[in-house]
């Protein structure tokens, strides 16, 4: 250590004399880019300190946007030591009481010591700043903008490479090309590739214009679009045919391409809309379709299944009270503070408990109302509407009449990019498990002997009876199998909507126009009607850039199919005359 | 369905029912106002009842629809608010140069505030001939009445019954609710129409005029209301109103007899309509505003709450219902705030389960159980009743 204050500078006055005789860097192994700025500090001649500088363009360290900022306010300063050597530093903040700071060199970013090791302060009054003018600051500002490209982080390189692209300065063109050569990420690369295009539009030649927008139209990426858009109209106004052309071509490739992301995320939203639509009306699908129980408090299940998550949630994480209204019977339940990947597993569990919990509700409901009303299902309509106002005005007083938070779990919460189409983790999610649930409805239906019971009985109750079926048992299975698939969608609804007392009203008109688009009795039906609503519903959107508007659509267009087809899509075809 | 013919024997005496009508008629008439114009009954109250009535026209719509013709249609709400809003869109043009904007002198032509607010500077086409109350007040019949026939003829041709149009009756309040909730539909969006000053020269919120105002609108919804009771106590007695229960009761055995079922169910559910919609024409001045949750698809079903509870299928039994639930309400919105929709709801599943033929049957069950003769063909409860929706 005692040796470096001595050879360092002595390596660097050497180093300065072969540079000032051969004029250029005549260094054999690679220089530090501090050992470069010290170089450019004790560097007499203002037009050599530039270049100097120049040369760190495309360089990484952060140290350079540390010294850089220092030299520009003035906190730079040339120690020399008691043997004569110049030693550039850097003096910190922080004065004491003589007026003396800590003082860094630049060389290797270490305190300056003394001859005996110890630290050294100095005085800024008793020195001069290292000078700077506007030529200079210019110069290590291009250094700094372009430090970015060098980071080793990759979405800083990004941004940098996306910034130096937009800014079309020809200067930079160089750097970048440095840089196209040492990059490895392909992402990095293609934003590359893009950049020194967007450069080359600058380019007075036409042929390296023209070149460049073929490469554009190759990379078809849309935020380039503004650029060759500007570019095509200067090109016009200018007469040069052939860069309009190209242009024209590389702004219809980005059209084509936007085109293609936007069809195929609209389908995507559309599925995923339609897989919610889907969850909500099998229930539905169930209780209305196959029992003929017109359940207006279907909703009020979906909202059972969401507080039934919330509930899990809060367990899960710190516990929660509560108390029941009317009868003042305060709950308290105990968290299991959990954190990390045990407490985002609450999803997991909620999913059962939120099926159990609406199907036990919907079993209650069915054994205290419905069971007399089989043979009136309009009045199964009304008296199911006052179990909705009682339900939803309980969950108010229960719960609070706000809207209450549920967290996306880490692994619902991210996305994928795959062709500039976002796939949202949850939405994924919400299609794959409508699927599941659909296959574990129709296995449930077909293929056990409680399926068998539930499609006898809801065929003909009064036969089923009399071949010796508990119709009563099995009517009260099937509503609560209908009300749990309810309670699922209510567990789904959490990672996509609002939790609040009323939220199971936003989905009762469009579930039930689903099942009766599908054809009442026909879950395949309800599936088709499902997807279909919801594919219409967002490509509506899209045209119409109004979601309320298309909504209306919608439904008028529901009005209008059951003219055609009255019993809906998929219809029990029967003989019977009501 | 019908309500068993032994529980109405007692509504059924003519005698008692003409006596009720006519000392309502009478009370609300006569009596009401003038204790009202000497300060013996609130403004707020005549106000209040004013509102009532209106609602028990909406009552007797959904009854015409339901208890007369078995189609539940979930979308009377939305006749109600169409006309009121019609008649709302002549208040609107009353208020002229009084509106907030136009007294800052912001609004030099007298638009309604809500289309200053939105940047409209001139009035829409649509709103010019509402500055008269004739057109305002044919349009009340118009619009709703036109909506229900094309609306009716879709569904009614199609063979539309059951549960399905009241699925699809409440899809059409739905969309058309969510249509006016938007602000560039130029109808007032989220707040409708409020703010009124005029109806007809007549002062509507002054203090020393203002009152006379209401009364003479409540009057008016009195004498209305009866109106509408004759005309459907008219009708019941007519060769119509008879095939139109057999509707009711079995829709395709009178349409094997070679009934056109869906002319008629066409033509009841257009008067249905407009019956509505004058109630909520009335409606509007009086309660001094309306907004599209007024045409909810929940309001049609608290509609139906009414009739079910007064009792369907009779002509006393809505306004009964309609007038005792809304003033339940009143006392229970301010007595027990949090446990009113509990109620609602309660009252709504005891009706159903216990007493479907509603308030009105309760005389009849007590005379049945105080004679103590338990008819066989009485069955106590409707399950017994000929279904005509499906089983």
């Amino acid at each position: 250590m005692a040796r470096k204050p001595f050879l360092r500078p002595l390596f660097c006055r050497i180093l300065l004399a072969v540079g000032l005789l051969a004029g250029v860097r005549a260094v054999a192994a690679p220089e530090t880019p501090r050992a470069t700025i010290v170089r450019a500090i004790l560097t007499a001649d203002d037009t050599q300190k530039r270049e100097i500088i120049g040369s760190l363009a495309g360089e990484g360290d952060e140290a350079i946007r540390d010294l850089f900022t220092a030299w520009r306010q003035d906190n730079l300063f040339v120690y020399t030591a008691p043997d004569g050597v110049k030693i550039p530093v850097q003096l910190l903040d922080g004065k004491d009481a003589n007026g003396a700071q800590t003082a860094i060199r630049v060389d290797n970013g270490e305190a300056l010591q003394d001859a005996v090791g110890q630290p050294l302060r100095l005085v800024a009054k008793k020195m001069t700043a290292v000078e700077h003018d506007a030529r200079l600051r210019r110069a290590m500002k291009t250094v700094v903008d372009l430090l970015d490209l060098g980071s080793p982080v990759l979405t800083k390189r990004l941004r940098a490479i996306q910034t130096i692209g937009f800014g079309q300065k020809a200067e930079n063109l160089p750097v970048l090309q440095a840089r196209s050569r040492v990059e490895t990420d392909a992402k990095a690369k293609d934003e590359l590739q893009e950049a020194i295009a967007l450069i080359q539009l600058v380019d007075p030649d036409d042929a390296v214009k023209i070149k460049a927008l073929a490469e554009l139209r190759d990379l078809h990426n849309s935020s380039s679009y503004d650029v060759i858009n500007r570019l095509k109209a200067k090109a016009v106004s200018e007469a040069r045919p052939a860069v309009a052309g190209a242009a024209t071509a590389a702004l219809a490739a980005i059209d084509r391409h936007r085109a293609m992301v936007k069809f195929y995320g609209t389908i995507f939203r559309g599925v995923s809309a339609g897989s919610i639509l889907l969850v909500v009306a099998l229930g539905l699908a169930i209780t209305f379709g196959l029992m003929g129980v017109i359940n207006m408090a279907h909703g009020e299940m979906i909202t059972v299944g969401a507080y039934a998550t919330y509930i899990t949630q809060n367990v899960f994480g710190d516990g929660m009270n509560f108390t029941l209204p009317f009868i003042k019977f305060a709950v308290h339940l105990p968290g299991l503070h959990l954190t990390g990947w045990a407490y985002q597993l609450y999803f997991v569990a909620a999913i059962p408990i939120g099926f159990l919990s609406a199907a036990l509700v919907g079993v209650g409901l069915e054994r205290s109302v419905i069971r007399f009303l089989y043979r009136r299902p309009l009045e199964s309509l009304l008296a199911t509407f006052g179990v909705s106002l009682i339900l939803q005005q309980m969950f108010k007083l229960t719960f609070g009449s706000n809207n209450v938070n549920v967290d996306s779990p880490s692994y619902l919460s991210s996305n994928w990019t795959v062709f500039d189409i976002t796939f949202d983790w949850n939405r994924v999610f919400v299609i794959g498990f409508a699927a599941m649930i659909v296959l574990g409805v129709w296995l449930v239906l077909t293929k056990t002997p409680l399926g068998l019971l539930i499609r006898c009985v809801m065929q003909n109750r009064t036969m089923a009876a009399c071949m010796g079926v508990r119709t009563e048992r099995v009517n009260m299975l099937t509503f609560g199998l209908g009300s749990g698939l309810a309670g699922l969608a209510g567990v789904f609804v959490t990672q996509l909507g609002t939790v609040g007392p009323s939220m199971g009203q936003e989905y009762i008109v469009d579930s039930f126009m689903t099942v009766v688009v599908g054809g009442v009795g026909s879950i395949f039906g309800t599936v088709v009607s499902a997807l279909g609503i919801g594919l219409a519903d967002q490509s509506l959107q899209q045209i119409l850039l109004n979601p309320v508007l298309g909504k209306i659509l919608v439904l008028l267009t529901i009005i209008l199919f059951l003219q055609w087809r009255p019993t809906g899509l998929f219809s029990a075809r029967s003989r019977s005359l009501d | 369905m019908s309500s068993p013919t032994a529980e109405r024997s007692f509504i059924r005496s003519r005698h008692v029912e003409f006596a009720a009508i006519a000392v309502g008629l009478v009370l609300l008439t006569v009596i009401f106002p003038v204790l009202n114009a000497h300060g013996l009954l609130s403004d707020y109250r005549i106000n209040l009842w004013g509102k009532y009535l209106c609602y028990a026209l909406l009552a007797i719509s959904v009854d015409l629809l339901w208890g007369y013709t078995g189609l539940l249609s979930l979308g009377q709400a939305l006749f109600f608010s169409l006309g009121g809003y019609m008649l709302g869109m002549y208040l609107m043009l009353q208020i002229g140069m009084l509106g907030s904007y136009a007294k800052a002198g912001q609004n030099p032509t007298g638009l309604p505030d809500f289309m200053v607010f939105l940047g409209h500077t001139f009035l829409p086409p649509f709103w010019r001939p509402f500055h008269s109350f004739g057109f305002a007040a044919l349009m009340v019949f118009v619009v709703p009445g036109l909506l229900a026939l094309i609306f009716g003829f879709l569904a009614f041709r199609s063979r539309i019954k059951g549960v399905y149009f009241s699925i699809l009756t409440q899809a059409l309040t739905y969309g058309a609710a969510l249509m006016f909730f938007r602000n560039d539909f130029t109808m007032g969006g989220n707040n409708g129409f409020t703010d009124f000053k005029f109806i007809l020269g007549h002062s509507l919120v002054e203090p020393d005029t203002g009152p006379a105002t209401m009364r003479g609108l409540f009057v008016a919804s009195a004498v209305l209301l009866f109106v509408v009771v004759l005309f459907c106590h008219w009708l019941n007695g007519t060769k119509f109103g008879l095939v139109r229960q057999a509707i009711r009761d079995g829709e395709n055995r009178v349409l094997f007899s070679g009934y056109a079922t869906a002319h008629f169910k066409l033509f009841v559910f257009v008067i249905a309509a407009c019956i509505a919609a004058v109630g909520g024409a009335l409606f509007v001045p009086q309660a001094g505003i309306i907004n599209p949750d007024q045409m909810t698809p929940i309001k049609s079903i608290e509609a139906v709450v009414w009739v079910a509870v007064g009792g369907r299928g009779t002509l006393v039994g809505p306004i009964i219902g309609a007038i005792g639930i809304n003033a339940l309400r009143s006392w229970a919105t301010q007595a027990y705030p949090d446990s009113w929709l509990i109620i609602l709801g309660a009252l709504f599943l005891i009706v159903v389960l216990f007493l479907p033929g509603g308030i009105v049957s309760l005389p009849g069950k007590i005379t049945t159980w105080w004679r103590g003769r338990p008819k066989a063909a009485a069955p106590a409860d409707s399950a017994a009743a000929p279904s005509p929706e499906r089983s």
